[in-house]
């Protein structure tokens, strides 16, 4: 199975799992997976940065892009508990990309994405029009996708990936009312729970230009949601707009 | 609609003879939007090339054990085998083997049917599938890793197939199919990257067996994985349909009967 698109992959880490056996998750191996499905490039975040420490994440970050510039993306991940860090990794890793692609991870920083410590990369990113993709989970009190349209209306500059879209069938239909709120929120389709239905609907509600292809990688299996998207009743330009099209607009575009 | 990159992508798998061991049929009370009737669930399935199925019933699972199974004997087609819901209580079990299951699914949960697994509640039910070698359906969400374990050590010949493991349980069941020669899961969300690829490399294609979720998951998802594997054509034959049929098989011949 491979893409016919190359595909424009807005979800991605590099790094190990803490809670099951990341497979060939180096870089040389995701290269080879992303070759046999046509992924051309893939947007990636530290996942060392997602958990605990986000200097040396973003560094290998930095060291990954210097090796395989052409392929991969690199996101600055954030973590607002440190007084002070988030602001500093972004000025500090803010040749990664521009506008500058910026994580979130309130699940992992027990933290709520609306508490005072992310105001600074909310305000940046929206001067910036940065491309943030943030981890969202069903009804989660730190990044519920309810909890999104508010801050996308505060910040309209920030273009805002919904990560996972929420995950579960109420989670996406979460991210979908919120969306449907916020010019500036999009649906990230990674996830590990491939819905019936869930992209048809998506389309039809917001569509087709408000949501992007994320694999997860290499956490995920990323035929899994190429396959969902390829074979999902929706015209194929709308497939080649998820697929590619999209995530090339906002990471080319100023906002 | 799409001409370009529809359901012809995966079209390779139509020589798989794909058999999904993870399918429901009926109304749900809970998934209603995504429910699908037995016709609903055939059309699905030709989309991606499934060419049988092993269904149980959204009846005996969320309502009444008896009355899924007669809806389930209903809505039977050719092309599916049912998974019996299965009680321990006694005059259930003589209704069950009078229906020569070929499987059964267990959903055991306090607000589903409410018992315990262990042999102390359950053991002429296990008793029963176990000389029988009827495939044995467990939900990941219904079963504790400590109580499979005891499940299997105390009915180790019980064909057990694991359904919907998730793909973050590796530290425990590889463990376990090291242990338990009768042991399977199902690949419906088995999705981690190149997990499938790693499973076989490390335990063979023997104890996956392909599996949907439907009508709750596309299939694509499932199929994706398993066409994108850099697995051996025959590996991915067995996980696509040729492992199930073996343990169907198994199930027929226990009792040298035509069953169904």
């Amino acid at each position: 199975m491979r893409s016919p698109v190359g595909v424009l992959d807005c979800h991605g880490h590099l790094g190990t799992h803490v809670d099951f056996p990341a497979y060939k998750s180096d870089a040389e191996s995701m290269l080879a997976v992303m070759d046999l499905l046509n992924i051309e490039r893939l947007a990636v975040t530290s996942t060392l940065a997602c958990y605990n420490d986000c200097p040396r994440g973003n560094a290998e970050i930095d060291g990954l892009l210097k090796r395989y510039p052409d392929r991969f993306l690199g996101y600055i991940t954030v973590n607002p508990n440190p007084p002070g860090q988030a602001l500093q990794e972004l000025e500090r890793w803010a040749h990664f990309h521009r506008p500058p692609l910026i994580k979130l991870h309130p699940g992992l920083h027990h933290y709520p994405v609306t508490g005072p410590h992310y105001r600074p990369v909310w305000d940046y990113a929206n001067s910036t029009h940065a491309i943030v993709l943030v981890h969202t989970w069903d009804s989660d009190p730190n990044c519920g996708p309810l909890l999104f349209p508010a801050i996308a209306r505060e910040h309209p500059g920030a273009r805002i990936l919904l990560g996972h879209s929420g995950v579960t069938w109420r989670g996406y239909h979460q991210a979908m009312e919120a969306a449907g709120q916020a010019p500036n929120l999009y649906l990230d389709l990674s996830g590990s729970q491939r819905h019936r239905l869930i992209l048809e609907l998506g389309v039809e509600r917001l569509g087709a230009e408000r949501i992007l292809f994320g694999s997860d990688l290499p956490y995920l299996e990323a035929s899994m949601t190429m396959a969902h998207v390829l074979t999902s009743r929706i015209t194929d330009e709308a497939k080649v707009q998820i697929l590619r099209g999209n995530f090339l607009q906002l990471i080319t575009e100023a906002g | 609609m799409s001409q370009l990159i529809g359901e012809a992508l995966l079209q390779e798998a139509a020589e798989w003879n794909l058999f999904d061991v993870n399918a429901r049929v009926g109304p749900s009370g809970i998934y209603g939007g995504l429910s699908l009737d037995a016709d609903g669930l055939l059309a699905e399935m030709d989309r991606f090339w499934i060419r049988d199925a092993v269904v149980s019933h959204w009846t005996g699972e969320e309502y009444d054990a008896t009355e899924g199974n007669v809806a389930l004997e209903r809505d039977l087609r050719p092309r599916l085998t049912a998974a019996w819901a299965a009680l321990q209580e006694p005059g259930f079990l003589d209704g069950l083997a009078a229906r020569r299951p070929l499987a059964v699914r267990l959903t055991p949960g306090a607000n589903q049917h409410n018992f315990s697994l262990a042999g102390w509640c359950a053991g002429p039910l296990y008793e029963y599938l176990e000389e029988h070698s009827v495939i044995t359906l467990i939900g990941r969400v219904d079963i504790d890793w400590d109580r499979l374990v005891a499940l299997m050590e105390n009915f180790p010949r019980l064909v057990v197939v694991l359904l919907d493991c998730g793909y973050r349980a590796d530290r425990f069941l590889f463990p376990l199919l090291d242990r338990f020669p009768h042991l399977y899961l199902d690949g419906a969300t088995y999705l981690a990257h190149r997990q499938l690829e790693a499973f076989v490399d490390q335990r063979g294609p023997e104890r996956i067996l392909f599996g949907t979720r439907l009508p709750l998951y596309t299939p694509a998802a499932a199929l994706g994985v398993l066409a994108s594997a850099r697995i051996s054509d025959g590996a991915r034959r067995a996980i696509a349909g040729g492992n199930l049929r073996r343990l169907l098989a198994g199930c027929r011949n226990a009792s040298g009967e035509v069953k169904g």
